[in-house]
């Protein structure tokens, strides 16, 4: 095939270093890895739109202290159940807090909650999945008859149980949350690690003498792990719905921690009056969800391209 | 170098299993080159499987360098012997560069000077420096059976399996490996065992040459009888008029071998 | 001979649209089929697939196709609307692709691939179609036809698979046959069997074929006349007899770098390519 137009003039500076066909060591190697697959995210305006909105809640909880006067921690009984206005832009709750305020720093807990429950979900789920799935035989006999136990039993229920069991709280309402997410992961990249290991890759890497460890760890694992961001960023939304339903019930997180869900479960008394109590949470809750699935959707197209553009 | 006896090996259970290797048995000279050749399902990738390591049951012998192989083997036997897959898109890893790839073997074994040894591996196989950071999709076929090549001679082993290693290239990018493959056996003075379909290739490469059919090695023949058609067995024959091209007259005299 | 070609092409060029500019797989090539085996040679990228693909317009999706002329019996292929073309596809010009594997349904059984595509083109009872499917796995030479009928295509080798292929695309007795590398994934006697099975239907129905494959030594033993392609481009047309007497480099060179049973042990000469092959200009010899 013959290329046109594809060598006008090499691109000079940061972008040329980024598109060089040479990368002169690893770390150029790998960024250029990550700029390609940026240009390709970039070329989707749904992907885009979910970014937005999730830099949008990064930026809000980091800028919390800047964006608001307090942290909706002030009560005024004497202005409670006040509507939108100039001075409460979201109005105010029934122990009169400012909402916009509180919406704002819960933002912060909706991010420490998507965070712990990743942090606690991916290893676990990516780990077991792929040794399940390398080793084969009565390990991975073991390992998925331990995922179908947590996988059997409804999210919500055994979040319920666990939390009873350990005390309410929003760390332990991650946990619950976390130690019910992990199964389908677990199967995902069991799924990913039986084709993956028939390759010639890990065949070479056998011959070389490799460890079974480093096969799955250095082999094995980076192929499983795309697969398991997109499905986590997809999952996301539910986590976080999750975790409001478990503040909603009073098992989460705790008052007066400005948590979404417990804002819309104590606004559910005031609902047909001061609709904006249980509301604007829940609208904060729907944007970041979405934003969420969008961004996972975006992803999966970089990450785990299917339909090529090769001639 | 290699010796092969009474080979079995089996696939499977009870009325399905499949006698994929047939009592086979032949040796290898040190710095010689032997080829197998036969059709899809004749067992050939199966020995060369075995020999490498990456079968679990088979029986027999099987010695190279005077070591027996077992079946769990050691670093050491690991350095002896490596193989060059067929697919040069499947058997680099996609998220690893070259770099990488070539590193892994070192630090397995724990070998010194890793970077010069990587770039004389890569010197070695006809690639400059500029492909050392790539990834697999940033080469052509041709470049990654060259560092496919690499990877296996990076340990320095004795033996170097390979399992179709131009089957899946070009025609003129095939001369290129064949050639690199013909110029490192001579310098480093390996023992080359190669498997493929194409009569040519193998009668090209190798001096010695076993033919086998439905698992069992029928014959064991030469270059030189290959350049005459000087075959004994039947099978053999009707391979090599078959590789010659498109001939109707000889079709009709072909006929199915058990 | 006088007859009027099947095939008339004349400055084909097949472009794709690629995030990193436009890719020109087939650059401006002629050429003509008559009821005649012509073999399209080149190695990967030369185009040679893009050019049986654009003839029944099966060029995937960022693909353009443009030329002066592209013609099956006097019609224009290139502007043909989409009815004439479904008459034409499959029914008049059939294809066979290189792996059974992925060209046939996994989850029908052959017997009943065949019938149906009988049954696209003729109006025809389902039990009609049945008889014409066995007929025609007996004409490629299946035995046990009923056997194989029933069997799905996980379970049968390559090389019936192939037949089963050439089976389903010759049951509308098609005037062109487009065969796409069809026996580079069989092994080699299986190869020989299958093109004796083409060379008898292509004789036994008059048709013509254009065989597409990257292996110069079975293209020229097969066919009669011989497009080597390279770059998008026809390096050079000769008679398939004539093939040891090539004139252009790049034919010449890729002669010389094959290695040959009967050869000897020496170092294969490398092709060397000349840029300048590339920027001849059009298909025209």
């Amino acid at each position: 095939m013959v290329m046109q137009d594809a060598k006008a003039s090499p691109a000079k500076g940061l972008r040329g270093w980024l598109l060089s066909d040479s990368p002169a060591n690893a770390f150029q190697a790998r960024a250029q890895n990550a700029y390609v697959g940026w240009l390709a995210f970039r070329g989707n305006p749904i992907a885009m739109a979910g970014l937005f909105i999730v830099a949008g809640l990064l930026v809000v909880a980091a800028l919390a202290p800047v964006l608001t006067g307090g942290e909706g921690l002030a009560q005024n009984l004497g202005n409670r159940l006040k509507p939108p206005s100039a001075e409460h832009w979201f109005g105010t709750d029934e122990l009169g807090r400012d909402i916009y305020q509180r919406i704002i720093w819960g933002s912060r807990v909706t991010l420490y909650i998507v965070f712990l429950v990743s942090i606690i979900v991916m290893p676990i789920g990516l780990l077991v999945g792929t040794i399940a799935g390398y080793m084969g035989g009565w390990v991975d006999t073991v390992l998925m008859r331990i995922t179908d136990i947590f996988l059997a039993f409804p999210r919500l229920i055994l979040a319920l149980a666990f939390v009873s069991a350990l005390g309410p709280g929003l760390e332990n309402a991650v946990i619950a949350i976390a130690v019910t997410t992990w199964s389908p992961y677990a199967r995902l990249a069991r799924a990913e690690a039986l084709t993956v290991r028939k390759s010639e890759y890990i065949l070479a890497a056998q011959i070389q003498g490799a460890s079974r460890w480093r096969i799955v760890t250095g082999h094995v694992v980076p192929m499983c792990l795309s697969s398991i961001i997109v499905r986590l960023t997809l999952d996301m939304a539910g986590i976080i719905l999750t975790a409001a339903g478990l503040g909603f019930l009073g098992l989460g997180a705790q008052p007066p921690l400005p948590e979404w869900g417990v804002m819309i479960a104590t606004g559910r008394a005031f609902l047909l009056d001061q609709w904006w109590i249980s509301t604007i949470p829940g609208f904060a809750i729907l944007i970041v969800s979405m934003g969420f699935n969008l961004l996972g959707d975006g992803l999966r197209d970089v990450l785990d391209p299917r339909s090529g553009s090769e001639g | 170098m290699i010796e092969v006896s009474d080979l079995n090996i089996r696939f499977g259970r009870g009325a399905a299993a499949i006698h994929a290797v047939r009592d086979a048995s032949f040796s290898v000279a040190e710095g010689e080159s032997y080829g197998i050749v036969g059709e899809s399902g004749s067992g050939k990738s199966t020995i060369l499987r075995a020999l490498a390591g990456l079968i679990d049951a088979w029986t027999g012998t099987m010695t190279i360098d005077g070591h027996d192989l077992g079946l769990r083997r050691s670093k050491a036997a690991r350095k002896l012997l490596q193989m060059v897959f067929q697919d040069p898109y499947g058997s680099l890893h996609p998220r690893r560069t070259v770099n990488d790839t070539l590193r892994e073997p070192l630090s397995i074994h724990g070998f010194d000077a890793v970077d010069e040894r990587i770039v004389r591996a890569l010197t070695e196989v006809g690639l400059g420096r500029e492909f050392r950071f790539r990834f697999p999709h940033q080469l052509s076929g041709g470049q990654r059976q060259r560092i496919a090549i690499a990877r296996a001679l990076i340990l320095e082993p004795r033996v170097v399996l390979l399992d179709e290693p131009t089957s899946a290239l070009d025609v003129s990018v095939q001369a290129e490996i064949l050639n690199l493959l013909v110029r490192l056996r001579q310098v480093h003075g390996l023992t080359y065992l190669m498997v493929s379909h194409d009569l040519a290739v193998v009668g090209h490469l190798c001096s010695r040459i076993a033919v086998m059919n439905r698992g069992a090695i029928i014959e064991e023949t030469s270059d030189e009888a290959m350049r005459t058609g000087a075959m004994r067995h039947a099978y053999t024959k009707q391979l090599w008029v078959a590789s010659k091209g498109y001939d109707a007259d000889a079709l009709s005299a072909m006929v199915e071998f058990e | 001979m006088s007859e009027k070609p099947l095939i008339e092409v004349e400055d084909l060029w097949v472009r794709f649209r690629t995030p990193k500019g436009v890719v020109e797989a087939v650059r401006g090539i002629d050429f003509t089929l008559g009821r005649e085996r012509l073999g399209i040679v080149g190695e990967s990228g030369s185009g040679k697939s893009q050019t049986g693909r654009a003839l029944l317009r099966l060029t995937s999706g960022n693909g353009s196709i443009s030329a002066k002329r592209m013609e099956f019996d006097g019609i224009d292929l290139l502007n043909a609307d989409k009815k004439t073309l479904y008459g034409i596809r499959g029914n008049r010009i059939s294809m066979i692709m290189q792996d059974p594997k992925y060209s046939l349904n996994p989850v029908m059984t052959v017997g009943s691939q065949i019938a149906e595509a009988y049954r696209i083109h003729a109006t025809a009872s389902a039990s009609k179609a049945r008889d014409k499917a066995m007929n025609m796995l007996d004409a490629v030479r299946i035995r046990e036809p009923e056997k194989v009928y029933k069997l799905y295509p996980h379970q049968v080798s390559g090389g019936m698979g192939q037949r089963i292929m050439i089976a389903m695309m010759l049951i509308p007795n098609p005037q062109v046959l487009i065969a796409d590398e069809p026996t580079s994934a069989l092994d080699v006697t299986v190869q020989m069997q299958v093109l004796a099975l083409l060379d008898d239907m292509v004789r036994k129905n008059g048709m013509g074929l254009i065989l597409v494959s990257h292996d110069l030594n079975l293209v020229a033993s097969f066919c009669d006349q011989v497009l080597v392609m390279y770059g998008g481009q026809i390096m050079e047309r000769l008679a398939a007899k004539d093939l040891h007497k090539a004139q252009h480099p790049y034919t010449r060179g890729l002669l010389n770098c094959l290695p040959r049973v009967d050869g000897s042990h020496e170092a294969l000469p490398v092709l060397e390519r000349d840029p300048a092959w590339l920027e001849q200009q059009g298909g025209r010899s």
